[in-house]
């Protein structure tokens, strides 16, 4: 059985315009000790979707369909009590502005410490204890637990949320963006240290990020989002040979890999589609350079390419040919001076 | 922390000294004779003369001026021209009911404001926030004496559940502190001022705390907590509230000020013979020297209390250092 199984969750955000579905009929599983890396341009929905895994949704957000089961129970129908329960312990985060996550007016080690005695009988003494070890772990002295946060710098910051997410061994990980603040050379290394100990203690691990190169290292397998669907779920090496997504070929070209430097990158043009409106068709639609009539109606369905390798295109059978125009810069231009044509801006 | 305190002590002497000028010569610039109250206009001219003489009244402004200052060194505020006793024994009279009441109406006010307006915030979109909003602006809008008079008029005159006015029933003698105010009377005289006043005062607390709360609410520690599976109320009190509290401190430090203002009404009102009333009257009997000291020892206590809430602040926020 996997540790973690989504069936055709769907998010929806109600705001003062409207309703905006951030999460649209997205299924994967993930195994015991798997890593798996959620990429996809910004706004595509990846925070909404690793949010909604600790039932951490904003006040507007709203799981409008699927189920989400983690260790055989379906987290989407579960009490109050039983979600407070299920975060830290079994499912921990490391978000997205971790600069911000601690409180300023408590010290660091109250605030590990709290979280450790909200899920077991733990004294202060021995909450304190494990505190110090997993500051430790992640390379901090155990003196800086009764630091301010204003005492610390953004590395240290990270590093302090990291050892609380790892405070309690959980199952899952979920780190969305957990280095986005931190300079390169320090992003490097704490990236290194959470794969150590979430390999260390077994735990399966989602790692949301927009740069495919850092799941390329970190994560055995991958899914690609685009504008709230999944487009394209690999092994990482199968998809980072072959990737058969019109848009995932556009984000490799993006992100070209260390063998390619002196090339020029090549971006996508054009934006993802508002997802306010409803959407008719493949949603990338506009920026992708093969796209036909069919594109304009159907929406494609996620089917298996491969063993383990499933994408979100109706042109399967034509990958060689995509996969030899996405390297061409004219390719691109094209779909630049089509969204033109078409009154876009083409950026 | 010490360091700053005495450096703050000593600034709030050089602003009493400041103050004191400005009040010595505002009450010189006011027209009118002191010496209506202090002198019988019966009495011969020569004894008005020696009563003038006696008071410093025939000197020039600026020797009244350097004999008030010399005395306020030695925290001599002079004779009062109308009770023709000392001021500083008038006030030490007076101030305690003036701070008892506006004590209690702060407590209450500052408690039920911040426990409401957190309230208020974690409920954020029902009817009883609107409710409680406008509640609080009614009576931050209504006229103090207006208030005052009609609570009077219902709960004293009408229900005659609280004595309409003064400190204690008529005919009540006492001496002491404790005599005067830890008796049953005293608390029951004390229980609609107090109302009142706390109502005018409601509505700072609960709505700075009510809008604090409601950004706190939105900060990232906010969903952290809450990723951490901590208890719903340990993420109200211990993470949301508390940090909530901080703008609550400040707005009421500089609350303070207009508070005292609404405190001169209230007391004339309910005849509370406190510091308030006495500025009143002492400022239509032209009595200098006891208007004069009251405005200070005013001031004072406004001072006082900024200086307890920014150490308040200090103790609250460890980002805040007094060097
Ligand atoms: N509280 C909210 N109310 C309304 N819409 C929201 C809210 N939060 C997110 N959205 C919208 O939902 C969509 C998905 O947002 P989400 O934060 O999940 O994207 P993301 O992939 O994490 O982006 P990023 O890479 O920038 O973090 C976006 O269009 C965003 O504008
Ligand atoms: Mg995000």
């Amino acid at each position: 059985m996997s540790l973690l199984e989504v069936n055709n969750l769907s998010i929806d955000y109600i705001t003062g315009e409207g309703t905006l579905r951030a999460v649209d009929d997205v299924s994967f599983s993930l195994e015991q000790g798997e890593s798996l890396g959620l990429v996809g341009e910004s706004g595509c929905g990846k925070t909404t979707l690793a949010k909604s895994m600790m039932r951490l949704l904003p006040d507007n957000g709203f799981i409008k369909a699927g189920e989400i089961i983690f260790k055989g129970d379906d987290i989407v129908k579960k009490d109050k009590e039983g979600i407070r329960k299920l975060r830290l312990r079994d499912i921990a985060m490391i978000s997205q502005s971790a600069m911000n996550s601690l409180n300023p007016v408590h010290t660091v080690g109250d605030q590990l410490v709290e979280g450790i005695r909200a899920h077991s009988n733990a004294t202060k003494a021995e909450a304190r204890k494990r505190a110090e070890e997993v500051f430790e772990i992640i390379g901090l002295e155990a003196k800086r637990l009764n630091s301010y946060p204003h005492q610390m710098s953004g590395g240290m910051k990270q590093r302090a949320i990291i050892a609380m997410a790892l405070s309690l061994n959980p199952s899952l990980i979920i780190a969305d963006e957990p280095t986005t603040a931190l300079d390169v050379v320090v992003q490097d290394k704490i990236l290194k240290k959470i794969t150590e100990i979430q390999e260390h203690i077994k735990s399966s691990m989602i790692f949301i990020t927009h740069d495919i190169s850092v799941v390329s290292e970190l994560c055995e397998s991958i899914i690609v989002m685009y504008a709230g669907r999944v487009m394209e779920k690999a092994k990482t090496e199968v998809f980072f040979k072959t990737p058969f997504h019109p848009y995932s070929l556009g984000l490799k070209n993006a992100f070209p890999s260390i063998l390619d430097i002196g090339e020029e990158l090549i971006s996508i043009p054009g934006a993802p589609p508002n997802l306010m409106e409803e959407q008719v068709g493949c949603r990338f639609k506009a920026r992708c350079p093969y796209r036909t009539e069919r594109c304009q109606k159907d929406e494609p369905q996620l089917k298996q390419v491969e063993e383990g390798h499933f994408m979100a295109c109706h042109y399967p059978e034509r990958i060689g040919e995509f996969t030899e125009k996405a390297s061409k810069r004219e390719t691109w231009e094209a779909v630049r001076e089509r969204l033109i044509d078409e009154g876009g801006d083409g950026i | 922390m010490l360091k700053y305190i005495a450096r703050r002590i000593g600034i709030m002497l050089l602003m009493i000294v400041l103050i004191s000028t400005m009040i010595f010569f505002l009450f010189r610039a006011i027209p009118g004779d002191p010496t209506a109250y202090v002198v019988d206009p019966s009495m011969p001219q020569e004894a008005r003369e020696l009563m003038l003489e006696r008071y410093g009244l025939n000197d020039s402004k600026w020797k009244q001026y350097t004999i008030f200052i010399k005395d306020l060194m030695k925290l001599d505020f002079g004779d009062s021209f109308f009770y023709g006793r000392p001021v500083g024994q008038i006030i030490a009279e007076r101030v305690p009911a003036t701070l008892i009441l506006m004590l209690s109406a702060m407590a209450v006010a500052y408690l039920i404001g911040v426990f409401g307006g957190a309230w208020m915030a974690w409920r954020r979109g029902t009817r009883m926030e609107s409710v409680g909003i406008t509640f609080a602006l009614i009576f931050r809008s209504a006229p103090t004496f207006w208030v005052g008079l009609m609570a009077i008029l219902v709960f004293a005159t009408k229900f005659r559940w609280f004595p309409p006015q003064g400190m204690r029933t008529a005919g009540y003698t006492g001496e002491t502190f404790k005599e005067v105010f830890l008796t049953l009377d005293f608390l029951k005289h004390l229980i609609l001022p107090t109302i009142v006043s706390g109502l005018y005062f409601i509505a700072t607390p609960l709505l700075t705390m009510r809008n604090s709360m409601l950004e706190v609410l939105s900060e990232d520690y906010i969903e952290m907590a809450h990723a951490k599976g901590l208890r719903e109320n340990t993420i109200l009190y211990r993470h949301a509230a508390r940090n909530a509290l901080l703008p609550v401190v400040t707005a009421g430090a500089l609350f303070i000020g207009s508070a005292i203002g609404g405190q001169v009404l209230l007391e004339v009102v309910f005849s509370w013979p406190g510091l308030g009333r006495e500025i009143v009257q002492a400022v239509t009997r032209h009595d200098y020297p006891l208007a004069q000291g009251a405005f200070i020892i005013i001031s004072a206590i406004m001072m006082f209390m900024n200086l307890v809430a920014d150490i308040l602040y200090g103790i609250l926020d460890p980002r805040i250092s007094y060097e």
